[in-house]
């Protein structure tokens, strides 16, 4: 029985001590900084080349597409990260809505290559991974799009009416 | 209709909460039996809950604009299956469903011939389903309405927000958005929030089994239905999505990581391995304490897969934004973990049943390595999707981890359960018999080494998809040979074939998703794609094929949308084969587009084309084609795995007594 118990220690260890190295192993690779696109600008530490996953409200006019190459340029103007903040102005439609129509804010440009989001569009919200090159473009490998303006808070913006 | 559909929810609530009540009662009394008035009064309830969600639903369908939920989901041209379905295409709505779903199943868990619920389960089930009830009703009613104030605002509320506001219907709907206009919207849903629900109720009779000490076997014949029926409603809802999302593309391919598809992945995970290792208790009596962990952290990370979705805590393409639930979500997810590990610690002793391993190659053996790599999946993913939460707690800053992790981390895990399943059917109860069926592995691996160095002149020089194509080989050959084995002598092979569904049935699920690794294999090793520009007659080759663009067509077919197409000749080796018109939506009054993809699907692969650009004046388009190879295997092998499932789900649990595995393995002919 002692023996038995000591033998199914070992194989839990040698499975667990397996299991933390894959995932310490993997981790390092593909650590992401979370940041807003004046937390990269800020330069408090240089985050150039580094992993980087961020969000801003995509300004429309900026969009450059050529469908040939596949090349895709816009401009990204700072939105809040945290949920809080995002809850107190008052939604993230609102947000990206101010946001889109402030050129006080901080602004990026992004450089993408690929086919062109469905969703890409004036005061979408762009959810970017990639990295800072050292001519202050973002060179995204992912591009995410959601505009939540029109889907669920669908209210505020038909109260003019 | 507003009242009828508000009060009979409300009023749905109430008598639930009264059954609640009751059988509390009851329990003080130290009665667990449920009562006759208990059952009674929850059938009412969700007869209530059902005329609710009905009300909610001709609302939609009849425009009923009054209603703030029905204007931000539909529209005048939906067409009526769409605004039916809009129940569950926004965050208020699908909160809704999801409760009427857990009532649904409370409702059948009470009215099945073999009913499991007693006083104390019942209490647990009502109280998930009072819970979201409750959020519903105070928090995200979807009954709300549309007011205007004497000042002339807009506002929204279920009752009058403000003094001389008066109900305004004058809103037009904004429909569903069009990405979400797809026949997957109509049935991916619904089916995996049904299998998320049946877990609840393997949970709620596994927290009576450990309250009431009762240790006996009976709590595993009496769930394995449900969970084998939500498993392959889970499973059936995961792929469904995967579907979707590669028909539309707009999602980010047939999977992304997306940190809801991956919280959806987790709980199928821990059910799967809980139904190898339920397995493994009656067949053994071994394992019963980790079989309740599984059970409990089930439902768990069911309720944490609908907080990552509802909560918005991480960036997702599917997550509802920004919700005021998070908070009561969050205290649910902790109560029911600080529950389940109390009862669990109360109970450990009584809940040993030992676990000796005959031997390391025994099916016994086979299954805990299963287990141990799904058990490791869950870790995986769960701490990819917490990483974020967490570093953004301790450090201020979310850091994360990119979807390499998940690739990079998972694929080892992966590659290795598969090839646990095809040697799966050498594996036996005893050592014995693996001699035996050791024989019959010779042909099979010959053969896929084969089939392995012809991939690698042919195909691809990939190591990793050799390895896998060289795995899934062998086990779908293994299988192959194994059964014409069964067949050989005919007497009677169909009988005997049935009188063995549970096995096959497994085998059938092990084929699914060994066929699912193989498209997978297409779909990341094998694939390719090109992209250009043409005018009409212009011919793209790609590999055999050639796209041929004819002409672009500018229709108003739908009153909502333009529709833009542009005609295809698809060519392979000299010869037409097809006509492809892939396109866009483009939907003028929200300046948005939806691309709408076309292919030709055989079994060989798909020939996947999108229109990424055109110019109406200039007569060009941009057509992006990709040929991708296998991809079909992986809805066949979903639809196996369900069907396997079935099959083993029709075989009574009594007739899997511990020996009867053997003794049909001692007739099969030598």
């Amino acid at each position: 029985m002692k023996k038995n118990n000591r033998k199914t220690l070992v194989a839990v260890l040698v499975i667990a001590v397996a299991l933390i190295a894959l995932l310490i192993a993997t981790t390092r690779s593909s650590t992401q900084y979370f940041l807003t696109v004046s937390e990269l600008q800020s330069g408090e530490t240089d985050m150039t080349g580094r992993n980087v996953r961020m969000s801003g409200v995509v300004l429309g006019d900026t969009i450059v597409y050529d469908p040939q190459t596949l090349d895709l340029t816009f401009e990204v103007a700072q939105i809040p990260g945290d949920h809080r903040v995002i809850n107190e102005m008052g939604g993230m439609a609102v947000v990206l809505e101010k946001a889109a129509a402030d050129p006080t804010l901080p602004r990026i440009t992004i450089h993408y290559n690929g086919v062109k989001p469905d969703l890409l569009k004036h005061e979408a919200q762009a959810i970017v991974s990639g990295s800072l090159d050292v001519n202050g473009i973002f060179q995204a490998k992912e591009l995410l799009l959601k505009c939540p303006s029109k889907y669920e808070s669908a209210l505020p913006s038909q109260a003019g009416n | 209709m507003f009242y009828l559909g508000l009060i009979s929810f409300a009023a749905s609530m109430l008598v639930m909460l009264i059954a609640l009540i009751l059988t509390i009662f009851q329990l003080i009394k130290r009665q667990t039996i449920l009562t006759k008035l208990s059952i009674t009064l929850a059938s009412v309830s969700f007869g209530l809950h059902t005329l609710s969600i009905l009300t909610l639903m001709a609302m939609q369908v009849l425009q009923d604009y009054s209603i703030s939920y029905v204007v931000s989901v539909v529209n005048s041209v939906m067409p009526t299956i769409l605004k039916m379905t809009a129940v569950w295409g926004g965050q208020a709505g699908s909160l809704f469903f999801w409760g009427w779903t857990l009532n649904l199943v409370l409702f059948i868990s009470l009215h099945v011939r073999r009913q499991i619920q007693d006083g104390w389960s019942f209490l647990f089930t009502a109280l998930n389903l009072l819970f979201f009830g409750v959020l519903s009703l105070f928090a995200e009613n979807p009954f709300s309405r549309v007011w205007l104030t004497e000042a002339g605002n807009i506002l929204e509320g279920v009752f009058s927000p403000a003094a001389g506001a008066t109900v305004y219907g004058g809103l037009s709907g904004f429909g569903l958005n069009p990405l979400l206009r797809h026949w997957g919207m109509v049935i991916h849903p619904p089916i995996l929030y049904l299998g998320f629900a049946l877990f609840l109720v393997p949970f709620s009779v596994a927290i009576s089994y450990l309250i009431r000490g009762e240790t006996e076997e009976g709590l595993l014949g009496e769930t394995r239905l449900w969970l084998l029926s939500a498993w392959i409603l889970l499973t059936a809802g995961i792929v469904l999505g995967s579907w979707w999302s590669y028909d539309v593309l707009g999602w980010g391919g047939y999977w992304a990581w997306d940190p809801v598809e991956t919280a959806s992945l987790i709980p199928w995970f821990t059910s799967t391995g809980l139904l190898h290792s339920l397995l493994l208790q009656k067949q053994r009596k071994i394992f019963q304490r980790f079989n309740f962990v599984l059970i409990l952290l089930t439902y768990i990370l069911i309720i944490f897969s609908i907080l990552i979705t509802r909560a918005g805590l991480l960036n997702s393409v599917h997550a509802f934004g920004e919700s005021n639930i998070s908070l009561p979500l969050t205290l649910l997810t902790l109560t029911l973990v600080g529950v389940s590990v109390a009862l669990l610690a109360w109970r450990w002793r009584r809940l040993y049943s030992g676990w000796e391993l005959t031997s390391l190659v025994t099916r016994d053996a086979a299954f805990l390595y299963t287990n141990v790599i799904l058990i490791s999946l869950t870790i995986v993913c769960f701490y990819g999707l917490a990483y974020p939460l967490v570093t953004g707690v301790l450090t201020g800053t979310q850091i994360g981890l990119d979807r390499t992790f998940f690739d990079q981390a998972a694929t080892p895990l992966f590659i290795l359960l598969a090839a646990l399943m095809a040697v799966c059917p050498l594996s036996a109860w005893s050592v014995n018999a693996i001699r035996q069926l050791g024989k019959s592995a010779v042909i099979p691996l010959i053969l896929s080494i084969f089939l392995t160095a012809v991939s690698y002149f042919l195909l691809t020089k990939s190591w990793l998809a050799l390895l896998v194509l060289f795995v899934v080989g062998f086990g779908l050959l293994l299988m192959l040979a194994l059964t014409l084995r069964d067949f050989r002598s005919p007497h009677e092979a169909g009988k005997r074939w049935w009188g063995q569904r549970a096995r096959y049935g497994a085998w059938f699920v092990h084929t699914g998703v060994l066929l699912i690794a193989l498209g997978i294999v297409g779909m990341e090793a094998l694939s390719g794609s090109i992209q250009g520009t043409m005018i009409p007659g212009d011919k793209m080759p790609l590999r055999s094929y050639e796209v041929e663009f004819v002409q672009l067509t500018t229709e108003y077919e739908n009153p909502e949308y333009l529709t833009i197409e542009a005609e295809l000749v698809l060519w392979k080796d000299g010869k037409a084969v097809a006509k492809l018109y892939p396109g866009q939506h483009l939907y003028e009054n929200r300046g948005q587009y939806v691309s709408i993809p076309d292919k030709q699907s055989t079994l060989r692969g798909d020939f996947y084309t999108l229109l990424l650009d055109y110019n109406s004046m200039m007569g060009y388009v941009t057509i992006q084609a990709s040929d991708n190879p296998l991809v079909n295997f992986m809805w066949i092998g979903a639809l196996l795995m369900v069907l396997g499932a079935a099959l083993a789900a029709s075989m009574p649990w009594k007739s899997l007594q511990p020996g009867y595995i053997d003794e049909q393995e001692q007739e099969l002919p030598r």
